[in-house]
């Protein structure tokens, strides 16, 4: 099994045409090792948002090669990416975005049940659960519960899937800073348990302390490291 | 459970208002057309039963050119040796006209149409002598029985009086006799004998000198389905003899025909209905997906296809439609047993002739949730189009 789980290769992403043309992403080239804790900052509106779109293959590239797994998942049809980002990809958003109409314990699930995987299905969610402190707010609605509690549970949605990659998009960027540390603590935990990928978007780069590694994005061009000098440009 | 199933369910229970708004608006679809073909089925029903009863039987035996001069005997006896035939009795019609005077004095001539019975086997084949609000039907050749319409056209004749009636025979001669008024007749509904005199089949027969001839057979079967065969076998018995034989539908066409294309259209208008509370599936579906929209994200993000985003609303729209069909149906069934016990008539006057079709509640019943489910693709096929990241970005 190869040591590279994604390789980005010249992303370039463009919305609009003339006038109101924007190059979201430049040539955005890197690839993540399996187990890395990667954080990409950045400030509002540099294109961190829509880079993580593309690792996530919600949003296709208007250039270059997304490889997941080694996969270029760039030509892949819509019902292929579903299986994809399925089997691969774990996601946590800034709102948790649990299903209101789901407990805890059916949101987390959810993912198998699209795969339909039932085999050790609840027993694994269940453990995720007691492993993000969950156990006994499982059968709550998730309208009910806290968001830092809905945070958890999203953590452990990301994760029931076994995916190679987790990707969270500002996930304490709607928490109180103490629910927030917990929240890093937690996933920081968890990716070194379970040996797991993060890819992890955030602002707020100090929350985060020490990680395995950073990448800056400015104006739609990705910078390895917190400091941005034009030679460490990456580069494919 | 099927997640996609579980979740449709989850869905429409947390939005009541919206599951409640869709289910009514089916179901009471449903109700019009239940109310629409008790009332106007049952109307049309009660008409073809008043008319099968008092004017026509099952089937209709007449003569093509004139008169049946076969022995009615013999042919009342022919047709109760049918196992699917009650009953078969003779009978005549003709016109009489009958004089209004006032102290003495002639005010006016007036005709009235006239039928003969044989005042024995005619209550077995017709209710008509159920219809005598006031003495008793035909029992001699000298009495005579009078329509309430006619009774307010002669200014107020009672039960006793005498009546004289005058009549053409065959000859062309007019016959008059007077006659001891026995009862008067009085149907609601207006396809009785309310404006008709009735009298002894043989009196009428001697009065227009046709002794043995018959103007009409009407026969009762035990089951009116059996009309057509009953009519056939008899047109095939008797090849050579002018006979006419007509079922119900045929006989009564003429007063039957407009009043089936008012109830086609009374029917349209209810289905109709049904269409319009597709459309409120339709909104209520659109603003259910609307309100669902970063929920679809979410599920498109972790994996979810366009087809498992399809099956949920689908499945909702099957809840809907099965919901409102079960409930329609029953608000139906509730109305027509309503109007079944209560003996429901039509503008206080005929009774309905209610009855469960239960092929028609049946074929509702499954319109209305093929509608419903049908109403549910538009609104379905767009949730499906939601892209992920746009619909995540909506709040």
């Amino acid at each position: 099994m190869s040591d590279i789980v994604l390789e980005l290769k010249g992303i370039n992403k463009v919305f609009g045409q003339g006038d109101t043309r924007v190059q979201a992403l430049d040539n955005v080239s890197f690839s993540v090792k399996r187990g890395e804790f990667l954080l990409i900052v950045g400030s509002s509106g540099s294109g961190k948002s829509t880079l993580l779109n593309m690792i996530g293959l919600l949003d296709r590239p208007s250039s270059g090669q997304v490889m997941i797994d080694g996969k270029n998942t760039t030509k892949l049809s819509d019902s292929k990416i579903s299986e994809f980002r399925n089997s691969k990809l774990g996601f946590i958003f800034q709102f948790s975005n649990l299903m209101a109409d789901l407990t805890i314990l059916e949101n987390v699930l959810l993912p198998r049940n699209i795969q339909r995987s039932d085999q050790n299905a609840y027993r694994e969610a269940t453990d995720l659960l007691k492993a993000v402190g969950l156990e006994s707010q499982m059968n709550k609605r998730a309208n009910k519960v806290s968001g830092g509690q809905a945070q958890r549970a999203a953590i452990a949605r990301g994760l029931v899937n076994h995916p190679t990659i987790v990707l969270a998009d500002e996930p304490t960027g709607n928490l109180d800073s103490v629910t927030a540390e917990t929240i890093v603590q937690l996933m920081k935990s968890m990716a070194k348990k379970l040996n797991q990928t993060f890819i992890i978007v955030t602002h707020d780069r100090l929350q985060f302390g020490e990680v395995d590694r950073v990448i800056t994005i400015k104006d739609g061009r990705a910078f390895e490291g917190e400091d941005m000098p034009p030679k460490m440009e990456l580069t494919v | 459970m099927d997640y996609r199933v579980q979740l449709a369910k989850r869905m429409l229970s947390n939005k009541k208002g919206s599951l409640i708004g869709a289910v009514l608006a089916v179901s009471i679809g449903i109700l019009v057309i239940h109310v629409n073909f008790v009332i106007f089925q049952g109307l049309y029903d009660a008409i073809v039963r008043d008319l099968s009863s008092y004017r026509f039987g099952d089937v209709l035996i007449t003569d093509e050119e004139s008169f049946i001069t076969k022995s009615d005997t013999f042919l009342v006896g022919w047709f109760e040796r049918i196992p699917y035939v009650e009953a078969a009795t003779p009978r005549m019609q003709t016109s009489a006209s009958i004089n209004v005077t006032k102290s003495g004095k002639l005010i006016e001539e007036f005709r009235v149409p006239v039928i003969g019975v044989d005042p024995m086997r005619d209550p077995r084949v017709s209710t008509a002598y159920q219809t005598i609000s006031d003495g008793q039907f035909v029992f001699s050749r000298n009495s005579i029985v009078i329509g309430s319409m006619v009774v307010d056209d002669l200014g107020g004749v009672r039960v006793g009086d005498s009546l004289k009636i005058k009549i053409t025979d065959k000859r062309g001669e007019d016959q008059v006799r007077r006659f001891l008024v026995s009862g008067i007749v009085t149907s609601p509904g207006g396809q009785g004998l309310d404006s008709n005199l009735i009298m002894h089949i043989d009196a009428l027969r001697d009065m227009l000198d046709r002794d043995g001839e018959t103007g009409e057979i009407l026969v009762k079967l035990n089951d009116p389905k059996k009309a057509s065969d009953v009519k056939n076998y008899f047109l095939r018995t008797f090849p050579n003899d002018d006979f006419k034989a007509e079922t119900i539908e045929e006989s009564a066409e003429a007063a039957l025909s407009g009043f089936r294309s008012g109830i086609a259209m009374i029917n349209m208008i209810g289905y109709f209905g049904l269409m319009s509370s597709a459309f409120a599936v339709v909104t209520i579906q659109m603003m259910l997906v609307s309100s669902k929209t970063r929920e679809v994200g979410v599920m498109r993000a972790i994996g979810a296809k366009r087809k498992d985003i399809l099956i949920i609303f689908i499945v909702q729209g099957m809840m809907i439609g099965a919901m409102g069909a079960g409930i329609g149906t029953a608000m139906g069934l509730g109305y027509t047993f309503y109007a079944k016990e209560t003996k429901m008539t039509f503008a206080g006057s005929i009774p309905l002739e209610v009855s469960y079709d239960w092929a028609k509640i049946t074929q509702t019943a499954i319109m209305a949730f093929s509608l419903a489910v049908i109403a549910s693709i538009y609104p379905s096929y767009k949730a499906t189009k939601l892209q992920p990241v746009e619909a995540m970005r909506y709040v």
